[in-house]
């Protein structure tokens, strides 16, 4: 992140002239500024945090709405139900399974078709491009879509959740793009040495493409992951429910009806700091691969948005 | 790539361009090999309901299939036309979405160019790392999240409120309230993520262009207009451009998940009407005309925005 440190007026004013005072117009915007951000992290976080102390509140605390920034009644009984329960833990194994398949073959399929469109002298590149960029600008729309799938067969079933995502063709581009900025030396002189393209794909061009496989990767991990919408048309079945639709459910659920027959009622907790664990429980995944989403992730959107 | 030896004087035939074609495919059958599967995967999920597009036309009948389904013409889009159902449905849908441009697009700009002027770094990347973390939530989460703190029932917000006095409001049930909702927790979730990517924009300017500026005495609001925004502005527009043509787009994954029935009035967009409507009353037909009418329109807008944009400005996305 070093890089987004050097451009700016601030900066080049410091550069340009060492020790220079600040006005006391640039002083009060420092503070203007300053207090801006921290008010920002803030908000940012605040809605966690009273999550978080109901989640670890005690059920009459939380009925009675007393629950502020502080957990009263201090337990934590709803996180062991919570991990315990097996829709629950059948969910976050729906989810995982999905993320980790879908991914991999995500990025397989998009590598190996980014990596002919990334050469100049294939024939037929231009039209093939519009054929795939077409995609981004017009669909067939929701219903089309559905009907296909069931069609297919493959309505409840998993792969219908990463086989329409699996070719995107946006991070396609952005994979083509990383391939097309690698010298061409490199490939000639395989060549000469008599490799295939395969080759060249495999041993050559895959090694020095870690950083965009990263990126790609965790753009697809984070899209499976996150993703209700396609589980919530197309599975009805208990059993193949991810994550994301299972927390949907919980509290569209308690909104409105009544417990789910599985809460045990010896445990005392209410729907809602049930709710709130599952929430925050379904939030720690993220959070464990959030320092390596924000080294490729800023990578990724620079190379993929400001190219083009 | 040698050039096929060429005897005869020189066609632009179909012909020609096919044996040259081939000719490649022959020699390079891997390289073509390797888009086979990319290809296929194309046709079948994003062409093949291009083509179940029709069924706009007719009177979709699960037994009869797309095929033998009665040809109704423009019957579904008469119906489409007419409709006052639909009429709500549309003004919501274009309400929400200018909404969020108006107030969720310059947002992150000027936060970016703020957050550029910290100078304390560990402070700017702390700042930076927190406020993008809701990006990477789901819907759901965000949507639990801002049920919880907006709720009456002990809902941060609300205890402020009549801790000030103030009667509590019930933002998920108050059709005045409900779309300050939907665009506050847009916000709350897509801020952080935007201003990052602009920040990412502000560090592809060329530096000496501000130290030039600087020696020729430009104050820093006289650099940011002549060196910060000419700089960024390929990207804006490029982001402007994406975000109109998808102004029929207002959101319907958020909205999905944190609607109901007393505020379809003022929630309900295109994406949740043909969802609720198509899915849930299987009106497969009808709601497939909708659909289509907006995948119609959003193409012709990013078509022609990207045709103005390289008329007047010089730039565009392709």
């Amino acid at each position: 992140m070093s890089n987004l440190e050097q451009a700016s007026p601030s900066n080049a004013a410091a550069g340009a002239s060492a020790g220079i005072r600040m006005s006391v117009g640039e002083k009060l915007f420092a503070v203007f500024n300053y207090t801006f951000f921290i008010l920002m992290g803030i908000i940012t976080i605040l809605p966690f945090l009273n999550l978080i102390a109901k989640s670890f509140s005690s059920e009459e605390a939380v009925i009675a709405g007393r629950v502020g920034l502080l957990p009263i009644g201090f337990q934590w009984g709803t996180y062991q139900y919570v991990l315990q329960d097996n829709m629950f833990l059948n969910a976050l194994k729906i989810s995982v399974l999905l993320t980790v398949i879908g991914t991999a073959l995500s990025l397989l399929l998009t590598t190996i078709t980014a990596y002919p469109l990334s050469k100049p002298r294939l024939r037929g590149r231009k039209p093939l491009l519009l054929l795939f960029i077409f995609t981004m600008l017009f669909s067939g729309g929701l219903i089309p879509t559905y009907l296909l799938m069931q069609n297919l067969g493959l309505v409840n079933t998993l792969p219908v959740l990463f086989l329409p995502a699996m070719v995107n063709v946006f991070n396609m581009l952005i994979i083509k793009n990383y391939f097309e900025g690698l010298p061409d030396a490199l490939e000639e002189s395989a060549k000469l040495d008599g490799a295939g393209n395969f080759r060249i794909l495999l041993m050559i061009i895959l090694p020095l493409s870690t950083p965009v496989m990263a990126t790609i990767g965790l753009f697809f991990a984070v899209a499976f992951w996150n993703d209700y919408f396609a589980s919530m048309i197309y599975i009805t079945n208990p059993a193949l429910k991810p994550l994301q639709l299972y927390l949907k459910e919980l509290f569209v659920s308690s909104t409105g009806d009544f417990l789910k027959d599985n809460i045990d009622a010896a445990l005392n907790t209410t729907p809602q700091s049930i709710q709130a664990s599952s929430i925050l429980l379904a939030t720690v995944p993220i959070l464990l691969v959030y320092p390596f989403l924000q080294k490729y992730f800023v990578k990724g959107v620079l190379v993929g948005s400001v190219k083009g | 790539m040698e050039p096929a030896p060429n005897t005869m004087p020189r066609k632009r035939s179909k012909g020609g361009y096919l044996l040259r074609l081939l000719l490649d495919i022959r020699r390079e059958w891997d390289l073509y090999l390797l888009l086979v599967p990319g290809i296929l995967f194309l046709l079948l999920f994003k062409y093949t309901p291009m083509y179940g597009i029709i069924i706009a036309f007719k009177d979709f009948n699960i037994f009869a299939g797309f095929a033998d389904s009665p040809w109704v013409g423009g019957k579904h889009f008469a119906k489409l036309f007419t409709s006052p159902d639909f009429a709500i449905v549309l003004r919501n849908t274009i309400i929400i979405s200018l909404l969020k441009i108006v107030i969720l697009f310059p947002l992150p700009i000027i936060i970016a160019l703020m957050l550029n002027e910290l100078r304390k770094m560990v402070f700017k990347r702390t700042v930076q790392t927190i406020i993008y973390l809701p990006h990477f939530l789901s819907w759901v989460i965000v949507a639990g999240l801002f049920i919880d703190l907006l709720s009456t029932d002990g809902g941060l917000v609300n205890k402020l409120l009549t801790s000030l006095g103030l009667q509590q409001i019930s933002f998920f049930l108050d059709n005045s309230v409900f779309r300050s909702v939907l665009i506050t927790s847009a916000g709350w979730k897509e801020t952080g993520w935007s201003t990052i990517v602009y920040l990412a924009a502000f560090s592809m300017i060329d530096p000496s262009l501000y130290e030039a500026a600087k020696m020729d005495g430009a104050s820093k609001l006289r650099q940011l207009w002549h060196v910060t925004l000419p700089g960024i502005a390929p990207i804006i527009v490029l982001m402007f451009i994406l975000r109109l043509g998808n102004i029929l787009e207002a959101g319907t994954e958020q909205i999905l998940v944190m609607y109901n029935p007393v505020v379809y009035k003022v929630s309900d967009v295109i994406g949740t009407y043909v969802y609720r409507m198509g899915l849930g009353n299987q009106d497969y037909s009808f709601t497939t005309a909708v659909g289509m009418f907006e995948a119609v329109i959003s193409f012709t807008l990013v078509i022609v925005g990207n045709s103005l944009s390289r008329k007047y400005l010089q730039r565009g996305i392709w």
